[in-house]
């Protein structure tokens, strides 16, 4: 019978808390920042799409958005929608609350339903707030930014989590899963997850 | 880990990546205005209808009218014409006589406006002219008078909306401001306190004895024939062969509408080919779905229920138990076991997917059998012994995670496909509170 | 002046523990002058990792507030003291893992906090292992 676990385990670099969106910072490529796209949201009427496959950082990029929204004086309200989820779940009479100074953003906007997103569409144009969203493809708005990975950065991000710490994981190990995965990272974190327990396992017996 | 924290950053889900203080006021806002709204609604509620009509009904004096002339009033809105009836009265007080056009507390007040004329009708003919009646008057004000009293049950019907934003303002409000500013162990504290407040909680206690061990009681309501308890099933095939048969009804009765017209046009001689064409693949699939019912109907029933009874609950680890199973139907198994088994569920949101993944730890086989004949109205039953494992994980259930224990009944018939019927168990830690190896 | 930081550290140099069992230990705030402490706060607590969102409970939570009027002398240790409960017990698993710990948040002056953490095992339940399929 295996002995009672160390209390004090060394806790694995992909789990939930290490690689939700907001605790892996947004990378931004050269010669763009949070700042730039605030600017470039407000050129267009203060109304944007990110747009990206799965796991390429959108939720990520709206983390940092928020931020340099608030910075500049505005309020930032997050929606995040879930698989299944065709309505916002706000009421009309929370949104009669955001005004010009607003910046509603929608994370997961084709979850929601044509007569959805109309609504939202025509209290935004009447209440006069900013609407940034997040969606697999283009939904029509002006394009905000584009999120994509690559192996270059995938490997820069799992550095980071494994920091300096001897680890049963290796940074170019990642290789593999993002080839299988086609660079969704989520994907690529969680398979990391189980290889790194697997070893830990492993080097315990 | 000292850090400060900028004071202009958002909440996000169920993370905070900066002042808690800022959002918390937010909040307390909103729900400050619902409140405000919420009394403000009542108060106006109160003052134009509730007060009146109980000033009516207990502090008007009594007295006798003579009705001269009755008519429904009219007047426009903003949907239309509204109605309302309006009896014209004298009657005498002191010496005075006095005359109203009248019907209830809400005519005197300028309302009692209705959208149906003949409601309106239907109440004016109570009332015959030159007939003498109950009037109810305001003894401070005479001219206020009304036939009509009692309270309207619309009143306490509308309160409804201002009460619902009183309570949900009042309580988001209390929330808010319990919780302003607090850190997440404070406010996990907080809802800990809260939880044993419950008078609702289980058998009365303030405390479970196995915080986060789910309860029990739901295995030990059901006594067991040979055993001491008869174990639930987990998701009954009977849920799955309703909804298959609701889809079935649904999509065939659809289907049958467009079938009857594009036969009933072959036999008049005028055959419609375009709608017949579009029909066709519907009522294929339709078929499939007739099909694929009484395939799982003939399973189910050709199956039948299997129960399985445990001599104690809940289980420890270390300890060993009974177990008895019984399996009905008319099949032959190639295979029939039972297992224990431990899984593992983490539900996360990363994005915009939810998604809950399990991990099996543990499968302990009980017992199996080759070749099993079930004849109907004869039911295969056997007994056998559980082990839980020492040192094994309780069941636990929280938010996002769980650790499940369960009694699998796996089975292989010989001509249709494998079944799996599901028996939760709950495993609380040993008593000693040490892992029994 | 260092960096501040709060240690803890458990009677008898324990690390695991029983439901039932006493847990008690001190901690100190370093590098933290007393004027500058406003609250501390002295938490019990499990929460969860792995594959899962978080989650956290707490079995005991103690505050002291100087706005309240408690005294909190940066320069001696603080004492606690709770007995544990009989669950949840402390698991290693594949993508569920429950930890439990003792955690001091101070609360200082211009909105700054230091948090220190010191984990401890609750039970004796083994490391689980996934099964192959």
């Amino acid at each position: 019978m295996s002995k009672p676990h160390d209390p004090d385990p060394a806790p694995n670099p992909f789990s939930a808390r290490h690689v939700r969106p907001g605790a892996i910072r947004f990378r931004f490529p050269a010669g763009k920042s949070a700042e730039g796209l605030l600017e470039r949201l407000g050129q267009n009427n203060w109304q944007g799409q990110i747009v990206g496959p799965h796991g390429s950082g959108k939720s990520a990029l709206v983390a940092a958005l928020i931020a340099s929204i608030e910075r500049n004086g505005r309020r930032a309200c997050l929606i995040e929608l879930h698989d299944g989820q065709r309505r916002l779940p706000v009421s009309r009479r929370r949104m009669s609350a955001f005004g010009p100074g607003t910046v509603l953003i929608v994370d997961g906007y084709e979850q929601l339903g044509p007569w959805g997103r109309f609504t939202l569409r025509r209290f935004r144009r009447r209440r006069g707030f900013g609407l940034v969203v997040t969606s697999h493809k283009s939904v029509g708005l002006p394009d905000l930014f584009r999120t994509t990975t690559s192996l270059g950065l995938a490997h820069e991000i799992v550095r980071d989590l494994l920091g300096s710490e001897p680890s049963p994981v290796a940074a170019d190990e990642v290789d593999q899963p993002f080839t299988s995965h086609e660079g969704n990272m989520r994907e690529v974190l969680f398979d990391l997850y189980d290889l790194y327990e697997q070893r830990r396992v492993r080097r315990q017996r | 880990m000292a850090r400060s924290f900028r004071l202009y950053e958002k909440k996000r889900g169920n993370r905070r990546t900066g002042s808690r203080k800022l959002g918390s006021a937010g909040e307390a806002v909103f729900f400050a205005a619902l409140l405000l709204l919420g009394c403000g609604g009542l108060a106006v509620l109160f003052a134009t209808w509730v007060v009146p009509e109980w000033r009516a009904n207990h502090q008007f004096a009594r007295g006798i009218c003579t009705v001269l002339e009755t008519q429904v009033g009219e007047k426009q809105g903003d949907d239309g014409a509204l109605y309302r009836p309006e009896v014209q009265i004298e009657y005498e007080i002191d010496g005075v006589t006095y005359g109203v056009s009248t019907y209830d507390i809400h005519t005197v007040r300028g309302g009692g406006y209705g959208t149906e004329r003949e409601d309106a009708e239907a109440m004016r003919r109570r009332f015959r002219e030159g007939d003498q009646y109950i009037v109810y008057y305001d003894p401070s004000d005479p001219y206020v008078a009304v036939v009509i009293w009692g309270s309207s049950w619309p009143v306490w019907l509308s309160m409804i909306v201002p009460v619902s934003f009183v309570l949900i303002g009042g309580g988001g409000l209390v929330y808010s401001v319990s919780t302003w500013g607090k850190s997440a162990e404070r406010r996990a504290a907080i809802v800990k306190r809260a939880a044993q407040l419950d008078p609702f909680s289980g058998n009365g206690a303030s405390k479970p004895d196995f915080p986060h061990v789910p309860v029990s009681t739901n295995i030990t309501d059901s006594p067991g024939t040979k055993l001491a308890f008869r174990l639930p099933v987990a998701g009954s095939p009977a849920w799955a062969l309703s909804a298959w048969l609701v889809a079935c009804l649904l999509w065939n009765g659809l289907v049958s509408a467009f079938v009857v017209i594009v036969i009933g046009g072959f036999l008049e001689g005028s055959p419609d080919w375009l709608l017949a064409i579009f029909t066709l693949p519907f009522v294929l699939i339709g078929i499939g779905l007739i099909a694929f019912f009484l395939r799982q109907l003939l399973v189910t029933t050709g199956i039948g229920p299997t129960l399985v009874e445990i001599s104690d609950q809940p289980l420890q680890p270390g300890r060993r138990y009974r177990l008895f199973l019984s399996q009905t139907g008319r099949l032959k198994l190639n295979r029939l076991e039972l297992l224990l088994v431990c899984d593992e569920g983490a539900t996360f949101c990363h994005g915009t997917d939810a998604r809950t993944e399990t991990r099996r730890v543990c499968e302990q086989p009980l017992f199996r059998r080759d070749d099993v004949e079930v004849a109907g109205g004869v039911p295969f039953q056997t007994e056998c012994e559980l082990a839980v494992p020492a040192g094994a994980m309780h069941s636990f259930q929280s938010g996002h995670n769980e650790v499940t224990w369960r009694i699998l009944v796996k089975g292989s018939p010989a001509r249709w496909p494998d079944f799996e019927r599901s028996f939760p168990v709950i495993v609380c830690p040993s008593v000693n509170g040490k892992s029994d190896r | 002046m260092n960096e501040p930081m709060v240690t803890i550290r458990f009677d008898g140099n324990g690390r695991a523990y029983q439901p039932g069992e006493t847990l008690s230990g001190e901690y100190r705030l370093e590098s933290i002058r007393r004027e500058d402490v406003k609250a501390v706060e002295l938490s019990v607590l499990w929460h969860t990792d792995g594959k899962g969102d978080e989650d956290l409970a707490v079995h005991d939570f103690r505050r002291l507030s100087a706005e309240d009027g408690d005294w909190i002398d940066a320069r001696s240790p603080g004492r606690f003291s709770t007995v544990l409960p009989k669950s949840p017990l402390s698991y290693q698993g594949v993508i569920v893992k429950l930890r439990w710990c003792v955690r001091v948040r101070v609360f200082l002056a211009r909105d700054r906090e230091v948090v220190g953490e010191l984990p401890f095992q609750l039970g004796g339940v083994p490391a689980a292992r996934a099964q192959e399929s």
